[in-house]
């Protein structure tokens, strides 16, 4: 598992600093281990106790509705529970943590009820460090800070893990959205067409082109229409972006044929001294289809066949 | 006016999303104080130059608006700034075809002949600072 390509998630690289940076020490490590066979002897009072809270909420009722679901559950909040006190926050104890967030994410489960359970958790807990070492107050409160600790550190690594899984989400749609923004349809035998909608930036510019060479290849065509009438304005970078395309597809052997250019566009690239010689314009979808149809029936293309 | 009755403000020009929110602004911003629609592609194609610009040569910047009331006319201020590595002859930079990356370098040239007035300030090495003004008669 890696998560190096997020920009929330502490990569394990960085896990020791962020130890640091939390105040975590060696000591406080060794505490909540020598903690740890009084939270053994507790663990299933604090998880039960945890679920009978979580269960009088109907928000969280819906993530526990069925008993197998709380049997699974549970066991893995054991075992999550007497990490805390291993004594040993390394590899596992990242990803695990990591792991945590990822799953509440994808099973919906908001983020306040994991801040929610943590904050009963700590409730459940505290009463139990004194218990045990009621008679030493000083170690019962520095074992209390590295009890507090360990859970910001834990907190932190969900709470990013959850973002990042959000990320993930986002840019996967975008990249959908990308793909559909482009449509390239086959208008006739022989034309293809795309309609620009919205800005060119370079992402989506690269997008279009790897699209559009690629229908061209597929269906022989030697014309394609490009369509912007649904671009608000184009600057020297989209027009670049255009006049590269246009070239790509010469290279094809295929005419590109431009439609849709709005009168304020038209002005603008005027005024940007951008030369558009050589390359067909039409005012209109229908009216680029006409001439595509024309150029067609006169042979007057060069798509080579053998592509 | 615009919408929200504000006549000044800035955003940050970092990634290329910001070019497009600054497009977006500044579309509705000069709508509203009433230029139009040749206009205000103009000016929104000015914005995109200018602001890419800072985005490509910079890295970053911001942009700065002001909407100006004058008898009988209205205009728009823009203000683009960075701190970038500035451009050492302006002359030159604005050149129909000049550009130190490949590209166009038709932007600059192009900036003025869509605006009503452009001003470049730049010191080589500490930065340049783009202003551009439209004007339109008061509806
Ligand atoms: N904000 C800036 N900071 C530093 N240098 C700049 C800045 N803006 C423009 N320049 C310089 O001026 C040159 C000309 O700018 P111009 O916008 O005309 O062309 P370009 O950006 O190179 O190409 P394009 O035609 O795509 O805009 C640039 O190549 C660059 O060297
Ligand atoms: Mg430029």
């Amino acid at each position: 598992m890696t998560y190096a390509a997020s920009n929330y998630i502490t990569v394990f690289d960085k896990w020791d600093d962020q130890k640091t940076f939390f105040c975590f020490t060696p000591e406080d490590a060794k505490r909540l281990s020598d903690f740890h066979p009084f939270a053994e002897k507790h663990v299933d009072e604090v998880v039960d106790g945890l679920y009978a809270h979580l269960l009088k909420f109907e928000e969280a009722q819906m993530f526990l509705d069925d008993a197998e679901t709380l049997r699974r559950l549970k066991i893995a909040q054991r075992r999550y529970f007497l990490e805390l006190t291993s004594g040993c926050y390394e590899e596992e104890y990242y990803e695990n943590r990591i792991k945590v967030g990822v799953t509440h994410q994808r099973m919906g489960i908001p983020p306040r009820l994991y801040m929610g359970a943590y904050s009963y958790y700590l409730q459940l807990m505290i009463p139990l460090i004194y218990q045990y070492l009621g008679d030493d107050l000083e170690k019962a409160n520095t074992t209390f800070s590295a009890m507090y600790k360990i859970i910001n550190l834990d907190q932190e690594l969900a709470m990013s893990a959850y973002i990042h899984a959000v990320e993930d989400v986002i840019s996967k749609q975008t990249e959908e959205i990308l793909e559909m923004s482009t449509p390239v349809i086959q208008v006739w035998e022989g034309v293809v067409a795309t309609p620009i909608i919205g800005t060119l930036d370079s992402q989506r510019a690269q997008q279009f082109m790897e699209h559009l060479l690629e229908k061209i290849v597929e269906s022989k065509s030697p014309i394609a229409l490009i369509d912007i009438t649904g671009v608000p304005q184009i600057d020297t970078a989209t027009a670049q972006h255009l006049i590269d395309t246009i070239n790509a597809v010469k290279l094809l052997g295929s005419k590109v044929i431009i439609t849709g250019i709005r009168p304020a566009i038209a002005q603008t690239l005027v005024h940007l001294g951008i030369n558009l010689q050589g390359i067909i314009t039409k005012p209109s979808m229908s009216a680029g289809l006409k001439v595509a149809l024309e150029m067609l029936a006169v042979g007057n293309t060069g798509f080579n066949k053998t592509n | 006016m615009t919408m929200d009755g504000k006549q000044q403000g800035e955003l940050p020009i970092i990634s290329e999303s910001d070019i497009v929110a600054c497009r977006k602004v500044i579309r509705t911003l000069s709508t509203n104080a009433g230029f139009g629609i040749t206009d205000v592609t103009r000016i929104v194609t000015a914005v995109s130059e200018l602001a890419r610009n800072i985005y490509v040569h910079a890295e970053c910047g911001k942009m700065r608006w002001n909407i100006m009331h004058q008898p009988g006319k209205i205009g728009i201020e823009l203000i683009f700034e960075d701190n970038g590595q500035g451009i050492a002859d302006i002359e030159q930079a604005m050149q129909p075809g000049f550009s130190t990356v490949k590209s166009m370098g038709m932007g600059l040239p192009g900036v003025k002949r869509l605006m009503d007035e452009m001003r470049i300030d730049s010191i080589a090495g500490a930065g340049s600072t783009v202003t551009i003004k439209k004007w339109a008669r008061a509806r």
